[in-house]
């Protein structure tokens, strides 16, 4: 099976088709129902926002209140966006990696309702005013043993496909797939009992950024990573470029991340070698990062064109570019002399949000704009649309991040000058707050063709086409973004 | 490539999946990714080195030995204690003695030296020499004022330990003469073992003289060099009284200026 010519056989190809019909269902409502709480979140992101900045609007509300809005909106973004639509992705991407059909179509979609079911009612509850005010950890602590049980009851058929793969090399998404699978619950169901064992409240901030910074780097991170490393090849039809370095970012991000999180409290009341090895570890991760963007670098030298027409290989790309710059603005973070003025304040969640939106949704995207036509049989309606979805989620993440930067800075001299009273770094913070209203309406502007979009594929009223819709290309003139770019280059198609 | 497949026997049969009707964005993608062999380059294990070094530095410098009990005091003014009065609208009226405030901006300028002297000025073991049971910081102020404004370099001894850091002071002369002398005040009275009757202030006068006498020496000053100042000796200049800080000029409270040369 030659590795880089389209197509290739009739068995391959019946192949994939059968296991794209055999995750169909699953995924899809993974991808819908992930959809429908992006949307939610953006609505609420932007109400919080709106409230950061203009406190007394509607402050008879409770329920509009930002310290319920907010932690909803985050949790809504996490628990109800993120992890859905990075399940869906996991199934799919797993199913078609160990070339194995999914037999229990039905488990995952009961299992799902459960998931969808415990994250609205976490999500009621911190909205009602019942939330425990740990970030990223909010919902009643009753809640967490059923979330964390359903989650790997879900993943465990992930697993099952990966145990029964068809023999051949594991290839690296693979490893990062089940890498993800597995640290997850780890990760929450660790955080979840110490925080249960009414330590000191000291030691559960501390046990909640650690909680944060390894939800990203543990899961957020791999998935987002996964698909990268699936959808570069598959677009550009080469295969990644080492091995080794693969292996080597892998292995570099799966020993460091786990100690992370306490450099978020530099100068905290913590033994002083907690933030340190946290900071570390994150300048640490940072090779590991480096070493998958060189990798995917390698890959896409010479291909890089495709970017103006595949939406899959431009949204998952751009969420890489992200990633780096994640990886480095957190880095830098962990040298105290910058941490000072940029722990404590807005700036940490420009960053969380330039993690999770920026990373982990960009490249969610561009799997699911190359998943979504294979199992429904139908393509994208609107190649203008997805281009509007690019780059008002990229205006939008932008504005999100220079604004906090600039908010963060500015909140942060103040909280350092010892004799500059607290307000006033409150009140220095705040016109710049306009930006994270600014960046919200942009996501959710971008968001709507995407919704629209995904719902006409759900309802089997895509575009009925041979030619994939490309982005700068009208529907049908071109059979694949490899094609777009020869025409645009003036060269004729092999 | 559209012909029909042929049968597989396979349970999707029944939905007749035949390549014809597959659709085409499976036809048409490319097989299942894989992954070349190319092997690591030289050069990006030095992009790695890099940032193994620099993890490594904030690990070292702001880890405080790994030790339980060492909380987080680096850079940041946790060892400041009460504020001067006079701060975050006080208007002042209520300030106290001179030699408080003194005292108290002193500690605050103090914040810059924990990182290795220690809120405690216990230093750090075989690393940095403390303050406390110094014969620098206990005696005479020239030798004291000489290493604020040119740092130290070379090994050296305090307290019977030997010490040989590299790097082992760096200079403080972009402080201004009265932060130095509020922060050499601070550890004098704080840290040093003063002989009878010694208030331990040093005056921005003093320091100010200081930096003109040393201005000539280099930068970090070798510990040879520090060697030949006179051990006794004291920053020229009137001491002061504690109360209202006005110097005592020629008529000194007994047992204070006779220690001035």
């Amino acid at each position: 099976m030659s590795s880089t010519s389209p197509g290739a056989s009739p068995q391959d190809m019946q192949e994939r088709a059968a296991i794209d019909r055999s995750v169909r269902f699953p995924v899809m409502f993974f991808f819908t129902s992930a959809a429908a709480w992006l949307f939610a979140a953006t609505i609420l992101g932007m109400v919080a926002a709106l409230k950061l900045r203009v406190p007394t609007l509607w402050d008879a509300c409770p329920w509009l209140s930002f310290g319920r809005i907010f932690p909803a909106h985050m949790d809504a973004l996490i628990y109800g966006w993120a992890m859905q639509a990075g399940l869906g992705i996991m199934i799919w991407m797993m199913a078609r990696l160990s070339r194995v059909e999914l037999r229990n179509a039905t488990y995952i979609i009961v299992l799902g309702h459960v998931w969808n079911f415990g994250v609205a009612l976490g999500v009621l509850a911190v909205w009602s005013g019942f939330g425990n005010s740990r970030t990223w950890l909010d919902f009643p602590s009753m809640l967490w043993p059923m979330l964390a049980a359903t989650y790997v009851l879900i993943v465990v058929t992930i697993l099952v496909m990966f145990r029964v793969r068809r023999d051949g090399p594991v290839f690296i998404s693979e490893e990062y797939l089940v890498a993800a699978a597995v640290w997850f619950p780890w990760v929450y169901v660790t955080a979840n009992l110490i925080l249960g064992a009414k330590g000191s409240a000291v030691m559960s901030a501390g046990v909640t950024v650690w909680y944060m910074q390894n939800l990203l780097y543990f899961w957020f991170i791999p998935i987002a990573v996964a698909i990268a490393y699936y959808i570069i090849p598959k677009v550009v039809g080469r295969p990644i470029y080492s091995y080794p370095l693969a292996k080597f970012g892998f292995w570099t991000l799966a020993i460091c991340a786990g100690w992370m999180g306490f450099q978020r409290f530099y100068g905290g009341p913590f033994p002083a070698w907690m933030p340190a090895v946290g900071g570390a570890s994150t300048i640490f991760a940072l090779i590991g990062i480096t070493a998958i963007a060189v990798n995917l670098f390698y890959t896409m030298q010479g291909k890089f064109s495709l970017m103006q027409f595949s939406p899959s290989l431009r949204f998952s790309l751009f969420g890489m570019a992200m990633l780096l710059l994640f990886a480095v603005l957190s880095a830098l973070k962990s040298f105290i002399g910058i941490s000072k003025y940029l722990q404590f304040n807005l700036f940490e969640l420009g960053l969380d949000t330039l993690a999770i939106y920026g990373v982990f949704s960009m490249a969610a995207f561009g799997a699911i704009y190359f998943i979504v036509p294979r199992i429904t049989g139908c393509e994208w309606p609107h190649g203008g649309w997805i281009r509007r979805h690019f780059w008002f989620s990229t205006y939008g993440i932008l504005t999100v991040l220079v604004g906090m930067f600039a908010a963060g800075l500015s909140q942060g001299a103040s909280l350092d000058a010892w004799d500059t009273p607290f307000e006033v770094s409150v009140k220095v913070a705040k016109p710049w707050i306009v930006a994270l209203v600014l960046g919200w309406v942009f996501i959710a502007f971008s968001n709507l063709g995407f919704f629209w979009q995904l719902a006409l594929m759900f309802v089997g009223k895509g575009r009925r086409s041979e030619g994939p819709t490309l982005i700068h290309v009208a529907p049908g003139e071109a059979a694949s973004a490899e094609q777009a770019a020869n025409v645009a280059k003036g060269t004729a198609h092999a | 490539m559209s012909e029909p497949g042929q049968n597989m026997n396979l349970d999707y049969q029944t939905e007749g999946a035949r390549v014809s009707t597959i659709h085409h964005a499976v036809r048409r993608e490319h097989a299942e990714p894989e992954a070349g062999d190319e092997p690591v380059r030289f050069g990006w294990l030095l992009i790695g080195a890099a940032l193994l070094i620099a993890g490594g530095g904030v690990l070292g410098t702001y880890s405080g030995g790994f030790s339980q009990d060492q909380t987080y005091a680096f850079a940041y003014y946790t060892g400041a204690g009460p504020r001067p009065p006079g701060a975050n609208g006080d208007d002042g009226s209520a300030k106290g003695p001179w030699i408080d405030v003194w005292m108290a901006e002193g500690k605050k300028v103090y914040g810059n030296c924990v990182a290795c002297h220690q809120a405690s000025g216990s230093g750090m073991a075989g690393q940095f020499p403390p303050l406390v049971g110094s014969e620098y910081v206990d005696g005479g102020t020239k030798r004291l004022a000489a290493i604020l404004h040119k740092g130290l370099t070379g090994p050296i001894t305090v307290g019977g330990q030997s010490y040989n850091t590299p790097n082992l002071m760096p200079a403080w002369n972009t402080l201004s003469d009265e932060k130095l002398a509020q922060v050499a005040t601070y550890i004098r009275r704080s840290f040093g073992k003063l002989p009878e009757g010694e208030s331990g202030v040093v005056t921005t006068e003093m320091m100010k003289s200081a930096r003109e006498e040393f201005s000539g020496l280099p930068s970090p000053l070798p510990t040879s060099e520090l060697a030949k100042l006179d051990p006794a000796a004291h920053l020229p200049g009137a001491q002061v009284d504690l109360e209202t800080g006005d110097p005592l000029g020629a008529a000194p409270a007994e047992g204070e200026e006779k220690k001035v040369p």
